[in-house]
């Protein structure tokens, strides 16, 4: 390269600062450009300002003219008085309503609803009225920012609303960006919510009558449970009135109420429900949707009944307890598939032989519970449990520390997971990464040096790492162990203690963040996922950065960018 | 549901400043625990962001209650970000700014990265522009700073084909939710293709090669000669007195076209539109002053502009 390549470079900087010596303005775009990858261009500025010292200029143009109008013009509704008639603000619509009224003899449409002003404003208090559009405009929809122009105040015993003139104008300005999902229209089994009132369409898989005993003791109730399907998935249901739609058959549900027991939906159908059979030749048939119905370890949810599945048993033990002085037996053990591990207790003996593990099982009608986001699915009678001669998966894999790689956004999607491994970048250290201290009878983390829970001022000293990672679409906190934090970090314990000691406990976060932040890892262990959001619980991590210019390669030939 | 439990946490979006700073759009839930996004051009809905660059500047400022608010730039290849450190921040932030500022004064070079928050502010005169609040920051090397290029490169690339692939589908949420976007995405797109109209995205292609030659570290493709003028850092919007009188009126042409719905553009928003363009309100007043005397702009009624 020649040396004058920052000619033009070194010209701008000493038109800016004449004083400057020429080698080390050229010694600076040269430390910039190799040791910063900051090419001249950009590290101009900078370089200008090194040289120029402390030397400021302020320049502000500030001209602000309205443009002469006989308008109203204000920025919020608390400005605006009953008297005024040519008002011009900017709002958010927040509902919109049409309705049919009769109005000096004729009928007319008219919209009304909730507008709220400081539209762009985040955070800051937002004043709601009422509006009536007498237009009405066709164009508003709710959740868009307009700016009204030309309506009047309406003001009422004491109470404002605005009213939008059939000579009023409104430009949108941000296009309504709720969704709006009309009622009686059936959806996927799959997207079923959490809760509220939906309808679908199904086929009936299963149909049984049960009784609910009332806690009470005043007596039962008889009520139906079951199973739909369509080709998006599967639901548990359970009527409270009589439900006599055969096993096979196709019913349109409307009004059917979601409610969710433990992690997992179940549809209640009451008197306000209507079932009707439901005509589509092209519905999935019943053997279809049966087969379909298999779950695997990682569709396990806490709640769910009627589970079909295939595991192996990796381990398998005999426990015994006493219930009101008669000793119990319960048996249990570790089983997993390709997507993951998990647990499964049985209440009756299986014949299974320590020995002879690993066995497969087809499980059938089984419930899952789970223990700490870990599913254990509950076997409770022999009759449920059929012996598999081979896995339907290529026999030679080891099961028992077998981990699944799951992209982060399904892992924060599906529910608690054992045996996965995921990757994100992090972006975020938290401040009580490094030397904790737990509790030593609940291992909770104390906070001011008691435990929130057992009010215990023991304490056992623990290292861990608290981080957020994301893929640009999900986010999952991650819990690093001890020993896999320790490896990550390069730090043992002792190290560690002496750094917060002699640094205090926020310069050394500070430098694990210099050490992590922004940078890919890749980490083992297990999910917890609740409404908190999904939590990853590791005991190996590792910073799994590709190289750069390799990654730029990449990208070049992945979107032809040459 | 909704109302209880806690508000997901909000991805980061690793992006360049010119896509970012670009922005004129945000959009605020109704609820309270609602999330705030910055709507920017290619209809990425950003809460947070990663960006990284060469600290260009960070200055303490007193204000009025006794407390510092420091300000500062950032620079990538594509432009600069812009971030300001208040009261509110962790004590790690803070700290670390202090220690910046400091270390910025002895004229060392410092590449810095950091996961913020993202905020729109309009000033009294109208003028939209876009300020990050960060919540982490970490010193970081060159080598770390060319794999966030190489992987900002490719998420921008991402967000251009998911733009592209959106205009087969008509602005509004009812055509879009035919396409295989997520809800989020599509809320993105349809905001951004109705706030921004048509885009020519030649510029931020520039933008990923520039980036790209820098994380292979092929430099000297990435230098460009020196500006004949370098602006002065302090003016916030850092391309303002660079254009050409042509340039505003491609600009305000360009804007009346996009946001006629039959009836004109008012002033103000005009006016409004530039400066976040990076006019000047003068200068755009002055300019549609003229383009109305010369024909190539009507006023049908008082305030309202429509092209002829």
């Amino acid at each position: 390269m020649s040396d004058d390549k920052y000619e033009s470079h070194i010209k701008a900087v000493l038109s800016e600062c004449p004083d400057a010596d020429i080698d080390e303005v050229k010694a600076s775009f040269k430390k910039y450009e190799e040791e910063f990858y900051i090419p001249p261009q950009d590290a101009l500025r900078s370089i200008v300002r090194r040289f120029q010292g402390e030397k400021q200029t302020t320049s502000k143009s500030n001209d602000t003219n309205n443009s002469p109008r006989n308008t109203k013009k204000v920025k919020s509704l608390s400005e605006l008085s009953g008297a005024d008639r040519d008002v011009e603000i900017e709002v958010e619509i927040i509902s919109h309503n049409v309705r049919e009224q009769m109005i000096r003899g004729e009928e007319k449409k008219i919209a009304f609803g909730l507008i709220e002003d400081n539209p762009w404003d985040d955070g800051s208090e937002r004043i709601r009225w009422e509006y009536k559009d007498w237009g009405p405009n066709s164009n508003i929809t709710p959740g868009s920012v307009v700016r009204i122009e030309g309506a009047s105040v309406n003001e009422y015993q004491g109470k404002m609303s605005l009213n939008i003139n059939q000579g009023a104008r409104i430009a949108i300005l941000r296009e309504g960006t709720r969704p709006v999902n009309a009622p009686g229209d059936p959806i996927d089994i799959s997207s079923i919510p959490k809760d509220g009132y939906i309808c679908v369409v199904g086929r009936v898989l299963s149909s049984r009558e049960d009784q609910i005993h009332r806690k009470d003791g005043s007596g039962s109730l008889d009520v139906v449970r079951g199973r739909i399907a369509d080709e998006s998935g599967t639901i548990g249901f359970l009527s409270w009135e009589p439900f006599a739609h055969e096993i096979g058959s196709l019913i349109k549900i409307d009004g059917a109420q979601v409610r969710t027991f433990r992690e997992t939906p179940e549809l209640n159908f009451g008197r306000t429900t209507k079932i009707e059979p439901f005509h589509d030749a092209n519905f999935a048939d019943t053997e279809k949707l049966t087969s379909q119905n298999m779950k695997t370890v990682s569709q396990l949810t806490d709640g769910s009944r009627d589970v079909e599945i295939i595991v192996q048993i990796t381990e398998w033990e005999k426990r015994s307890f006493t219930k009101d002085g008669v000793e119990k037996h319960l048996w249990s053990g570790q089983i997993a598939d390709l997507t993951g591990r998990c647990r499964m207790s049985a209440w009756e003996e299986l014949p299974i032989e320590a020995n002879k593990l690993p066995l497969t099982v087809k499980l059938s009608g089984v419930r899952v519970r789970a223990w700490q986001g870990i599913p254990d699915i509950t076997v409770d009678t022999a009759k449920q449990v059929e012996f598999l001669d081979t896995p339907p998966w290529d026999e030679s894999i080891n099961l028992e520390d077998h981990v699944v790689e799951v992209e982060l956004t399904e892992l924060t999607k599906s529910s608690s997971r054992v045996g996965i491994t995921t990757k994100g970048t992090i972006v975020s250290v938290r401040d009580d990464s490094g030397i904790i201290l737990r509790c030593v009878e609940c291992r909770r983390v104390l906070r001011d040096g008691e435990c929130a829970s057992c009010g215990s001022s023991e304490s056992q000293q623990d290292v861990r790492l608290r981080l957020v990672i994301d893929n640009g679409e999900d986010t999952a906190s991650l819990l690093i162990n001890k020993a896999a934090s320790i490896k990550l970090t390069g730090l043992d314990e002792d190290t560690m203690a002496q750094k917060i000691e002699s640094e205090g406990k926020m310069e050394f976060v500070q430098s694990l963040r210099d050490m992590m932040l922004g940078r890919v890892v890749k980490a083992n262990g297990r999910t917890i996922v609740d409404e908190q959001g999904a939590m990853i619980l590791a005991d190996h991590a590792e910073l799994d950065d590709d190289d750069p210019g390799l990654l730029a390669t990449e990208v070049r030939a992945k979107w032809g960018v040459n | 549901m909704q109302s209880t439990g806690r508000v997901k946490r909000q991805s980061a979006v690793h992006i360049f400043a010119s896509e970012y700073g670009e922005s004129t759009l945000s959009e605020k839930g109704s609820g309270e625990f609602d999330p705030s996004f910055v709507i920017t051009k290619l209809g990425s809905r950003v809460n947070r962001v990663i960006v990284a660059g060469l600290l260009e500047r960070i200055e303490g400022r007193d204000v009025s209650n006794g407390s510092v608010i420091y300000q500062g730039q950032l620079r990538d290849p594509s432009g600069v970000n812009y971030f300001s450190v208040g009261d509110y921040v962790s004590d790690s932030v803070k700290e670390l700014t202090i220690q910046l500022s400091e270390k910025l004064e002895t004229g060392e070079p410092i590449l810095l990265m950091m996961v913020a928050k993202t905020r729109l502010y309009q000033t009294d005169e109208g003028a939209v522009y876009t300020s990050l609040r960060p919540e982490e920051m970490c010193v970081i090397d060159s080598s770390r700073y060319a794999s966030w290029l190489a992987k900002t490169s490719d998420y921008m690339m991402i967000r251009m084909s998911n733009y592209m692939s959106s205009l087969d589908f008509d602005a509004n949420i009812e055509s879009m939710s035919k396409s295989e976007f997520s809800e989020h995405q599509q809320l993105g797109l349809v905001a951004a293709r109705n706030h921004y109209g048509e885009l020519d995205l030649e510029h931020y292609r520039l933008n990923v090669m520039q980036a790209l030659d820098i994380a292979e570290g092929k430099l000297e493709s990435a230098s460009k000669p020196a500006p004949q003028r370098i602006e002065p850092t302090i003016d916030e919007d850092n391309s303002a007195d660079e254009k050409e009188s042509d340039d505003i009126e491609t600009a305000i042409t360009d804007i009346i076209n996009t946001l006629d719905q039959g009836d004109g553009v008012d002033f103000e928003t005009i006016i409004v539109n530039a400066e976040a363009r990076g006019f000047q309100r003068a200068i755009t007043e002055e300019k549609i002053e003229e383009m109305s005397d010369s024909g190539i702009v009507h006023e049908p009624a008082f305030g309202w502009f429509r092209l002829v």
